[in-house]
């Protein structure tokens, strides 16, 4: 790579860029003018509102039902309101016309007065003050109207006092005294802490984003691509140059939005007379926050730059940007969370550890090491996304991708054509859509009930009706084929091995993410037999998963994705699967089975192995949790329901065993079912 | 010089199926000649001139462009060569001279060069008065002349045009090929691909036709009369894609 290309690369990027009336409005005029407006328009607004809402005229109707010294002097306190208008006392108490009326908004409060006695005899005004809680000048009604009677209440009980000779300052026995130790600016911190990160991530995509769909599918959009890719310019340098001038206008615009809003803060302060040194933002940890951005931004910059690349025009780098953006919002909201502290784990995950750090750092409670690991975990995924993007950028099919390729085919006239991977796609998100909506529904109203519903309408039912549909052969399709019986065999053999390591891999998310007891319950329930008994819980949550989600995984989807590569077609069906679960601390481990569920059903060309190791999985789990107890030799493995780590060495011995069984007795691997077909002498 | 040896480029389709979209193309084309590469749309003339602008990588044979190996030394292909298309687009925002300087940067043209460089085309393509206009600014035929400065600022001694007449009107087209002769003049090695027959004919030392990624057959325009005993370059070449396809059946 050439420094000076790059530079002249970059060079000319930002001098495209500058002169480009979008970018520069979203870039810089944007950030400098929206505040500004946005915080004087909406807090003069405000002001302005609050103002007219204390100087209404609010009107209630008061119902007094008992008319005595007291209700009166009642009724005198309120009057004593400014601004509150009591109508004439109302006739007949009756609630239906009078609530009318507070809902057509002709009265802000209606008030009822009646009284009762106490157990011990003593007399209790029973106040009901209807208010509509939607409406402004209804709430600011009864807030009015609550203060004023709590004073009267203190009037009274004292009166009460006094009658009977005690000192109303009996009732002060325990005096509650609030001292607030947080210095000034960890109060700021604390609370701009809160939506800071939220804020700079979604500066950050915004500014970016822009410019980067502009750089490389608007190139290819204007043509100029191809005559800067035939020219002495490497295309890595190419890359790094349009890189860079991602990064510095995002630099820029964070920058400018960063300033501006502190001086629009600034300035509001200061008209509202607030003494701006109470408020002064910790400087030192902004300037760190400000350094922190940096890798932040160059992460973005990198995953912008791939799309970028990836797309074929502006508005479909547009497209692929959204996911991004609902992504990194949702992500960097964590910082509003409670109960969301850094750790390990967490330091890990792109977005997160940033809203949690600076979150942190603004509290000025922060652990260096942290700061460490989130900035360095950031500038890996740096390379490697920017990697992505050069490769990107040498690959032809990407370059010149065409607009053809890309139509949505479902339904193809030949057979062959139907179940694609799009089509997959499309299926799963529906499946999944299902599985949360209307699957959920049934679980939550009837658990065993709604496992079997879910298991046999949203998971078996589909997949056979798209198979009858369209008109492929369902045995072919799904591998009900014959299959040695050892097989069979080895996969028992493996069951115990694999679901300890799943366990183990599960134990260690767990110490990574701590879940909540609550949560661990509802998994623990799942698989603790109900009263149903035993082998009906072995039936719901053993046999019909391994059947029907089997068919759906590794039958159905599997077939359709390993057509681009066996290996390929195995782990995106395995992730696929992962996702199935609808739980992120699942993720990992359903993935990893799903890998060793689809590496047989390919290995053996049977969905019946597959099917037989699902259903193994998830019945050793029910008796494990069950009838540990009855088993002296798990109990050397499980002890305070944690597994001993040494089974890991034992288990992965005996699983290479297996899989090299696996290799011996399956040397051939069928790739489609039209290759199985000619290995067969199937001439269809 | 272009030496070009059973080039080969197959592209992958969605149903599986591949795609011979250059197959087995072997041809020279040497200093001051114009080689013209004939062929009907989707023939795989793009995809040749884009193996040998090293855009795309060829599947299989290789080219040597002034020595340099397509597959081995790309850098250097590209320092060497001039490429000029139809549809190649410009930066709007950036001025005419603007345009041609960042090329000249890329092209590693010495700065103190550029300037003198810059005013050579602007005499040559008579472009001083609008030099300093953005492109955004400038008409079809301006444009083109951008495009053409901007593709030979560094004098390479290979030039690649593909189509570069394709949707211009005919006026500006004359620049294009008077720019072709010149090139010719200077010694330069053209490469020029197109599917009129009639241009093919004009400026033409040699003759590639390509149908279906294969070679047709290749000479001069004379020797093809000679051979065919026909003389309307259309005939000749539907002679020749006849040809083909008796010999598959």
């Amino acid at each position: 790579m050439n420094l000076k290309k790059i530079f002249v690369i970059y060079k000319k990027e930002m001098l495209d860029l500058v002169r480009d009336r979008r970018t520069i409005i979203t870039a810089f005029v944007l950030p400098i003018i929206l505040y500004p407006l946005l915080m004087i328009g909406i807090s003069s607004m405000m002001s302005r509102q609050e103002m007219k809402l204390e100087q209404q005229e609010l009107v209630i109707y008061l119902n007094d039902t008992i008319h005595d010294e007291t209700s009166r002097e009642l009724i005198e306190s309120l009057s004593q309101i400014e601004t509150l208008q009591i109508m004439d006392e109302a006739i007949v108490y009756n609630e239906g016309t009078y609530l009318d009326l507070l809902q057509d908004k002709s009265i802000q409060a209606l008030i009822n007065i009646e009284d009762s006695l106490s157990s011990s005899g003593y007399r209790i005004f029973n106040i009901t003050c209807f208010y509509d809680e939607t409406s402004e000048k209804s709430s600011m009604a009864y807030r009015k109207i609550k203060d004023n009677l709590r004073d009267l209440e203190e009037v009274l009980i004292s009166k009460r006092l006094e009658k009977i000779k005690i000192n109303s300052e009996i009732l002060n026995a325990v005096e509650i005294k609030k001292e607030n130790i947080a210095p000034p600016e960890q109060m700021v911190g604390f609370v701009v802490g809160k939506f800071l990160p939220y804020l700079l991530i979604m500066l950050t995509i915004s500014g970016a984003s822009v410019i980067a769909s502009d750089l490389i599918a608007g190139e290819k959009e204007r043509g100029t691509l191809e005559t800067i890719l035939v020219s002495a310019a490497r295309r890595d340098e190419l890359v790094i140059g349009k890189y860079l001038t991602i990064i510095t206008i995002s630099i820029i615009t964070v920058l400018l939005n960063l300033l501006s809003m502190y001086l629009s803060f600034r300035h509001i302060f200061m008209q509202t007379g607030t003494n701006i040194g109470d408020f002064q933002l910790p400087i030192g940890n902004f300037v760190l926050i400000l350094l922190l951005m940096l890798p932040l931004i160059t992460l973005f910059s990198a995953i912008l730059l791939s799309i970028s690349t990836y797309s074929r025009n502006i508005k479909e780098a547009q497209s692929y940007q959204m996911p991004l953006l609902f992504g990194a919002i949702m992500l960097s909201m964590v910082s509003f969370l409670p109960g969301f502290e850094l750790n390990i784990g967490f330091a890990l995950i792109p977005i997160v550890n940033f809203s949690l750090l600076m979150r942190d750092i603004m509290m000025n409670n922060f652990q260096l090491s942290y700061l460490f690991i989130v900035i360095g975990s950031t500038l890996v995924l740096d390379v490697i996304t920017v990697y992505i993007s050069i490769k990107l950028f040498h690959s032809e099919n990407v370059l010149f991708r065409t607009a053809e390729e890309k139509s949505l085919k479902f339904w193809g006239k030949n057979k062959k054509d139907v179940l694609n991977i799009q089509f997959i796609m499309v299926y799963f998100v529906i499946m999944i859509i299902a599985l949360y909506y209307i699957g959920g529904s049934w679980q939550l109203k009837d658990m065993m009930n709604g496992l079997i519903k879910t298991q046999l309408l949203i998971i078996l039912l589909p997949v056979i009706m798209i198979l009858r549909i369209s008109k492929a052969d369902i045995k072919k399709t799904l591998r009900l084929n014959y299959t040695n019986p050892i097989n069979f065999l080895l996969v028992l053999i493996a069951a115990l091995p694999l679901l300890l390591l799943s366990g183990i891999l599960g134990q260690i998310i767990n110490h990574i993410f701590p879940v909540s007891e609550a949560y661990l319950e509802i998994l623990q329930n799942l698989i603790t037999v109900q009263q149903e008994g035993l082998w009906f819980t072995i039936f719901v949550v053993g046999i019909l998963p391994g059947v029907c989600e089997e068919v759906m995984f590794r039958g159905f989807i599997l077939n359709a994705l390993r057509k681009k590569g066996v290996w390929y077609g195995i782990i995106l069906t395995a992730v696929l699967f992962g996702a199935f679960h609808l739980d992120p601390f699942r993720f990992l481990p359903a993935t990893l089975l799903g890998i060793w569920l689809g590496y047989l059903a390919v290995k053996t060309n049977s969905l019946f192995v597959p099917v037989l190791a699902h259903f193994l999985q998830n019945s050793l789990a029910i008796l494990i949790t069950n009838y540990a107890e009855n088993f002296s030799f798990i109990k050397l493995i499980i002890r305070d329901d944690e597994i001993a780590y040494w089974v890991v060495i034992p288990s992965v011995i005996i699983l290479y065993f297996v899989v090299k069984g696996l290799s011996t007795l399956n040397p051939k691997t069928f790739a489609t079912v039209e290759e199985q077909d000619l290995a067969n002498g199937d001439k269809d | 010089m272009i030496i070009v040896n059973n080039l080969t480029k197959v592209f992958h389709q969605q149903n599986g199926e591949e795609l011979y979209a250059v197959n087995d193309l072997s041809f020279t084309a040497d200093k001051g000649e114009i080689v013209v590469l004939l062929g009907v749309n989707g023939a795989g003339k793009t995809t040749a001139m884009r193996m040998l602008s090293t855009v795309l990588q060829p599947t299989a044979g290789t080219a040597t462009l002034e020595g340099y190996d397509l597959k081995k030394d790309p850098q250097n292909v590209r320092a060497n060569l001039g490429f000029l298309s139809g549809d190649t687009g410009l930066y709007a925002r950036l001025t005419a001279r603007e345009t041609i300087t960042y090329f000249a940067r890329l092209y590693d043209v010495p700065e103190n060069k550029i300037d003198a460089r810059i005013n050579e085309m602007a005499d040559l393509l008579d472009m001083h008065d609008f030099l300093d206009k953005k492109i955004d600014f400038l008409s079809t035929g301006m444009k083109q002349k951008v495009s053409i400065a901007r593709s030979i600022i560094h004098d390479p001694p290979i030039m690649i045009f593909d189509e570069p007449t394709a949707g211009l009107d005919i006026l500006t087209a004359k620049n294009i090929i008077s720019f072709i002769h010149k090139c010719k003049e200077d010694g330069k090695c053209v490469l020029f691909s197109t599917h009129i027959m009639r241009e093919a004919e004009r400026i033409a030392d040699k003759i590639v036709m390509i149908h279906q990624g294969k070679v047709l057959a290749q000479g001069s325009w004379e020797n093809f009369k000679k051979d065919t005993g026909l003389h309307d370059l259309d005939d000749i070449f539907i002679h020749y894609v006849n040809n083909i396809t008796k010999e598959d059946v």
